[in-house]
């Protein structure tokens, strides 16, 4: 028991581990509700009560009558998606002993946090998804328009890659000579019991939403917090895939989150075929590559993507309470330019909804598909092997010579 | 816990998020005369991974295994 309880929650889980599981469960999830694992559609329903509480009236803004504000986040299964995801983040987090209120020694951050926050919202919900509806769940559901969101993603945090290196943006670290005497660790652990008391609590409330009659409300708390102890567990990190690519030449997480798309659209062929149910497709238009780029420039300014930020803030990161709040000003933003400052009639009307299945048959939507992420794949490979950003390239042919 | 080693250099990261402590462990590194110890205290989750990632990666090497010091990890590098 102790044994499987160390395993667990010792050391993060393999990348690989969390991304297959993580694909499979979004599958089984659309296969159950006929709805994504998705998270920015219900920050801009957030902005949206935000304005209301405000006074605002926001009946005839149309992004708001697309996205549904119907009910409360408490009564929605996207919300319920959300609030599981900090609630399963926050569990293993405690489970593990590692919940530190962590504050930034540069304020520059908290700048950087908010600003990339907000672009990164923006971006997403121009796009009509993040990393996961237009990305990550977006893929197995054969829509063309998140094959552009991701190029436009890696054009965006290539960019953003750049800035983040130049040494206004990155500062300076504290470095001293010598030793310094690292925080006493405390004998006493409190937070895996506090963390098993959520856990608990938490499964209660799962139950009475299946024995109440809520099935859906159920579902969503139940898949939110296996997503949130995935995300958590795999320190799964969109923004690290892309830019540590550009930056570092680290390609394990792009290829886990390649291997986890692959599992997931072949359960989601199956379970299209089996079932007979149609795919989720968004529209494909400049919008959904304007998007990609803003969302990818915002991810690596604020050192984080929508998913990220949501354990990292558990881990009691206060950084990302600034990202948090900026990705919700974004989206909400988007959400009234919409259509008072015409983003709908300038970027978004030309657009289709492509999607695989309806256009080439479901054969050839998962041979492409799979070709598509073959080829995602030996680019991360070669990347690996070609180039770095940093300046202490060169590094490995030295590696090599001295053969210590 | 195992004995603190005397380092040449202390990098102290606490608080830092997710790229920085790498980036700034590799210029530190980069900047030291070869042979000499730095001490690195982070505790940004991803960088517990992330640094020996790259440290693997690199010429340099671990003077011992790191340490998980509570929340936080410690790790000793020679340049």
């Amino acid at each position: 028991m102790k044994n499987t309880f160390s395993k667990v929650f010792q050391h993060y889980w393999n990348p690989y581990t969390a991304l297959l599981l993580a694909g499979l469960f979004s599958a089984l999830y659309f296969g159950l509700t006929g709805t994504v694992w998705a998270v920015t559609g219900e920050f801009t329903r957030l902005g949206g009560h935000i304005l209301q509480f405000f006074g605002v009236d926001i009946s005839n803004w149309a992004y708001f009558e697309m996205v549904h504000m119907k009910g409360t986040t408490w009564t929605r299964p996207d919300g319920w998606i959300v609030w599981g995801m900090f609630i399963g983040a926050l569990v293993t987090v405690l489970c593990s002993n590692n919940f530190k209120i962590r504050i930034p020694r540069q304020k520059r951050r908290y700048i950087q946090g908010l600003v990339g926050g907000i672009i990164a919202g923006f971006g997403a919900r121009l796009a009509l998804g993040c990393n996961l509806a237009a990305f990550f769940t977006g893929v197995p559901q054969f829509s063309i328009h998140s094959w552009i969101f991701i190029v436009a993603t890696g054009v965006g945090t290539y960019i953003g890659a750049k800035i983040s290196q130049t040494r206004w943006w990155k500062g300076k670290p504290k470095l001293s000579k010598g030793n310094i005497t690292p925080t006493a660790a405390k004998q006493r652990m409190i937070q895996p019991y506090v963390g098993t008391i959520i856990a608990i609590l938490y499964a209660a409330l799962i139950i009475y939403f299946f024995t109440s009659g809520k099935p859906l409300l159920g579902l969503g708390a139940l898949f939110g917090a296996i997503f949130g102890i995935l995300i958590e567990r795999g320190q799964i990190c969109f923004t690290s895939a892309f830019r540590d690519l550009w930056l570092l030449r680290q390609g394990l997480m792009a290829k886990a989150i390649i291997a986890g798309m692959a599992l997931s659209s072949v359960i989601t062929i199956i379970v299209i075929g089996v079932y007979g149910m149609s795919a989720i497709t968004q529209i494909a238009a400049p919008s959904t590559f304007i998007g990609g780029v803003l969302f990818g420039l915002g991810i690596v300014l604020a050192s984080s993507c929508e998913t990220g930020m949501m354990y990292r803030l558990m881990e009691g990161q206060v950084l990302y309470a600034t990202v948090f709040v900026g990705n919700v000003i974004g989206a909400t933003f988007l959400a009234y330019a919409w259509d008072h400052l015409g983003i709908y009639h300038t970027l978004v009307a030309s657009g289709a909804k492509i999607n695989l299945v309806a256009t080439i048959g479901p054969l050839g939507a998962i041979i492409a598909t799979l070709l598509m992420l073959g080829l995602a794949y030996l680019y991360v490979v070669y990347r690996e092997r070609n180039g770095r950003m940093t300046d202490w390239k060169g590094v490995k042919t030295h590696a090599n010579t001295d053969a210590s | 816990m195992p004995t603190q080693m005397q380092a040449d250099f202390t990098l102290d990261l606490r608080g830092e998020s997710c790229p920085y402590p790498v980036i700034y462990t590799m210029d530190a590194l980069k900047d030291m005369e070869k042979g000499q110890l730095l001490m690195v205290v982070t505790d940004c989750p991803s960088s517990f991974r992330n640094i020996p990632q790259e440290i693997k990666k690199s010429k340099y090497c671990f003077a011992q295994e790191p340490i998980k010091n509570g929340q936080e990890f410690l790790f000793y590098i020679y340049a």
